[in-house]
């Protein structure tokens, strides 16, 4: 007995050891990557963190704070990139019926997936000026409405404020869904074959198939697509709107999100402080979105082990 | 003769002295380049007399001695100058040196000051190869401005071979975020383009220009059109205007007029009858884009501004002694409001940039339209010339002392307060207002350098001859007297939604005057800057 327990308690040792051992020799390998994250990331945080406090290099406590909170543009911007947010849903469900319609796709499934992939990979400055003649009241959409009798259904698509922020989330869907399709399908092709044919005999159909069998099987995948949107709607939607509404976020403020709030007070209202703040709230909005995804990322993975 | 205090060096000087000097005392050279002290030792100034000059000198030789420090000239906008070479300097020979100096900046400070300031220009010139940098705009509103900048330095590197000139044409959203971002890092352009006014003035106030005062003479600036007006700040002038911008004026198409039946209005009321004719034949009176703003603030400035008396009433809304919703300012939207209710402008202004819509106008499917006033003889000429096109002030709907009249404003350069070659870059733009370089303006842009020495007797066309002299006897523009965030965040936002509909005029000037009250709040120097500009 006791012979035995002196084994498990030198075992015990010998573990911890090693344990000790390879998370210092872990740490010389992560050290110098981990310290120019650190120099480059750390400074830029804490030097805009600083900025937040300051007003023309005095402190001013939380007044910055005060003005950016109570500006009814800021608040807008933020309702905007929370809207934005409904947009993810939809992306994971088109992105997920077009990755399993490419799966089922038993001819020209590259052709498809190229096209799909396309719009990912233009540039967004480019996507942004087509759509924004596209758009236009006299526009390519409209002239095709009116030619096949659907007059009523053209509308102002960027000029009208009631509309502006739901067309330009077509546009973001429109360029982001090919990614999540390409991701998607990479791991719906490398699941095992097998489990397909025994639901195949089993009788079950395409929808009961892809959304009892490919669905929870992907999980990780669409959780990490459906963050990396979403992180995308709340700060990566720059562009779009920048080029889309020529840098106003118009008309009136019907698309401005807090990126470009951020960019307006930094660099043409000269109010690098004000800016501050506002990148001070997106960074943390940002940061909950990550933290989210790592714990959903963790509960799924520890779910398919689990399993 | 009038020699700079290198130049007596070069001359009067031992061999050694002269190398010493170049090597170990580059910093004093820099010194005296520096035109506010050149302009001290040059004697240029009538209130600096030789002993100034030497209580000047005997201040900086003194300094020689003591721990590195940063020499502040006394100016307020001049840079500062790093001594610390000095300290290697023996005693003896930082005296000899010194009082070399005074001797000879004595006896450089008795020519006339006429003299010595044209001589001192040449003679503070540096001679080792440099470059310049301009960021620029303008091609947008005056076609053909590249190619006679491209002229310009090609004349002006001739006759300078050690400058190298190099220049960027900016877009027209990214005039002032890139001009932003050099400002930043204190690194960028030597010579920057700015619109007139607040445009001009916020640079200024940032201590991100020098003022163009500080390197030309008082009588060369007197030519400049607009340069106090809008750019003179305090007694010092900002930028040196470039060209004249009559804003701004409407194009109207008499021949799409009279095919209708109908004339030239002549006030307000004419116009929008002239709009509800138009608007039942489905033909659009005044074509217009503001999804990127721009137009707002054009349209602003020629409603609003014939309501107010002069830009300080405008100064006075921004600095909270009146509001913008008091009648003088917030009438004009009413105004607006009955031009979209008359089916005024095209359908889809909302989502038209400025550009494309005056297209509309040149291809005959808009009566009127409203231009940058560089541009307008261009437009006028491409829809027919004066045969078929009149050029005139947007009709008044009041009868205030700035209605009828076209605003005028001038397009600026301005000297980076991070240029290394400040000097240059003000010879540089002295050069483009000689009298080859505007009538080559004329010639190729069509517009009006913004120089009373410009003679406008050349002008051949009829229109284009009344707008230079309306612009030459013009209206304060407006929206160059508010601050540029007011104007994006409230004038063009709320120009947008009137056209749109989907505020009242009521609506609108309440939002300005809110905005501006928060702006107050905001930019904590605001209420300041305006009131010292407007003194």
């Amino acid at each position: 007995m006791k012979l035995a327990s002196r084994k498990t308690a030198t075992a015990d040792v010998t573990r911890r050891q090693r344990s000790a051992h390879s998370s210092k020799e872990a740490l010389y390998w992560i050290g110098p990557a981990a310290l120019v994250i650190l120099l480059i990331f750390g400074y830029s945080v804490v030097s805009v963190l600083i900025s937040s406090f300051r007003y023309d290099g005095d402190w001013v406590g939380l007044e910055n704070f005060e003005i950016v909170i109570t500006d009814p543009i800021f608040l807008t911007a933020l309702k905007h990139n929370g809207l934005l947010l409904l947009a993810v849903p939809v992306l994971i469900i088109l992105a997920f019926i077009l990755a399993v319609t490419l799966f089922e796709t038993r001819r020209g499934m590259r052709f498809y997936r190229s096209a799909i992939f396309l719009p990912y990979i233009l540039p967004i400055p480019v996507v942004a000026v087509v759509f924004g003649q596209i758009y236009q009241l006299n526009g390519a959409l409209n002239i095709f409405l009116r030619s096949i009798g659907l007059e009523p259904l053209a509308q102002d698509w960027l000029g009208d404020p009631s509309i502006a922020l739901g067309t330009m989330s077509s546009v973001i869907i429109w360029k982001e869904v090919g990614f999540g399709v390409i991701l998607m399908l990479a791991h719906i092709i490398s699941l095992p074959n097998e489990t397909y044919e025994a639901a195949r005999i089993d009788g079950a159909g395409f929808w009961r198939t892809h959304l009892s069998i490919t669905r929870p099987a992907i999980l990780n995948t669409i959780v990490f697509y459906g963050v990396i949107e979403a992180i995308t709607m709340v700060s990566w939607v720059f562009n779009y709107v920048y080029v889309m509404s020529n840098g106003l976020g118009g008309p009136g403020n019907a698309t401005m999100v807090s990126e470009l709030y951020i960019y307006r007070a930094a660099f043409q209202n000269k109010a690098p402080e004000l800016a501050a703040v506002a990148a001070v709230f997106l960074f943390v909005a940002t940061l909950i979105l990550m933290v989210a995804f790592f714990r959903i990322q963790r509960r799924s993975i520890a779910g398919t082990f689990n399993k | 003769m009038a020699l700079t205090f290198r130049e007596a060096l070069r001359v009067h000087g031992t061999k050694e002295n002269r190398l010493d000097f170049h090597l170990q005392h580059a910093d004093l050279a820099q010194l005296v380049a520096h035109p506010t002290c050149n302009r001290v030792v040059r004697g240029s100034s009538p209130l600096v007399g030789p002993k100034k000059v030497v209580d000047f000198i005997l201040k900086y030789v003194k300094n020689w001695r003591g721990a590195p420090r940063q020499v502040e000239p006394d100016c307020r906008f001049s840079p500062t100058f790093q001594l610390g070479g000095f300290r290697r300097m023996k005693s003896k020979k930082v005296l000899a040196i010194g009082a070399m100096a005074l001797a000879l900046l004595l006896s450089a400070c008795s020519s006339s000051s006429d003299e010595t300031s044209a001589e001192g220009d040449k003679a503070a010139f540096p001679t080792e190869d440099l470059t310049l940098n301009i960021s620029w705009w303008g091609e947008q509103e005056a076609p053909g401005a590249q190619k006679w900048l491209e002229e310009t330095i090609a004349l002006y590197t001739k006759e300078h071979p050690n400058v190298t000139i190099k220049h960027v044409l900016q877009t027209t959203d990214g005039l002032i975020p890139s001009f932003e971002a050099a400002a930043a890092a204190q690194s960028g352009p030597d010579i920057q383009y700015f619109w007139g006014g607040i445009y001009t003035q916020q640079p200024g106030w940032d201590g991100h220009i020098a003022p163009i005062s500080d390197y030309l003479s008082e009588e060369e600036l007197s030519h400049y059109i607009n340069a106090k007006v809008e750019a003179g700040f305090q007694g010092k002038v900002w930028t040196a205007p470039w060209y004249i911008n009559p804003s701004f004026p409407l194009l109207v198409r008499k021949d799409i007029l009279a095919d209708n039946g109908l004339s030239v209005p002549t006030n307000w009321d004419e116009l929008m009858k002239v709009c509800d004719v138009l608007s039942a034949k489905k033909i659009t009176t005044i074509a217009g884009g503001v999804k990127d703003g721009w137009f707002g603030g054009w349209i602003y400035s020629i409603l609003g501004g014939q309501s107010v008396q002069s830009q300080a009433d405008v100064i006075n809304a921004v600095v909270g002694t009146t509001k913008f919703t008091d009648p003088e300012h917030a009438t004009w939207w009413t105004k607006l409001e009955e031009s979209r209710d008359r089916k005024c402008w095209n359908d889809d202004i909302n989502s038209l940039e400025l550009y494309q819509a005056q297209q509309k106008f040149v291809d005959g499917t808009a009566a009127m339209t409203i231009t940058a006033g560089p541009d307008a003889p261009n437009f006028a000429k491409k829809a027919g010339g004066d045969e078929k096109v009149t050029i005139m002030a947007m009709p008044a709907w009041s009868d205030g002392p700035l209605a009828g009249k076209m605003g005028t404003t001038s397009q600026t350069l301005g000297i980076t307060k991070w240029s290394k070659y400040p000097q240059v870059a003000a010879d540089f733009i002295k050069f483009s207002h000689t009298t080859d370089r505007l009538n080559a303006w004329y010639a190729a842009t069509g517009s009006m350098p913004a120089d009373d020495r410009f003679d406008i007797s050349q002008v051949q066309s009829a229109s284009t001859k009344a707008l230079f002299e309306s612009a030459l006897n013009g209206a304060p523009y407006l929206e160059n007297f508010i601050p540029a965030q007011l104007d994006a965040d409230a004038v063009f936002k709320n120009v947008q939604l009137v056209l749109k509909g989907e505020v009242t005029a009521a609506e609108a000037a309440a939002d300005k005057q809110a905005i501006m009250e928060r702006l107050r709040k905001s930019d904590r120097k605001l209420v300041d800057n305006f009131t010292a500009w407007a003194k």
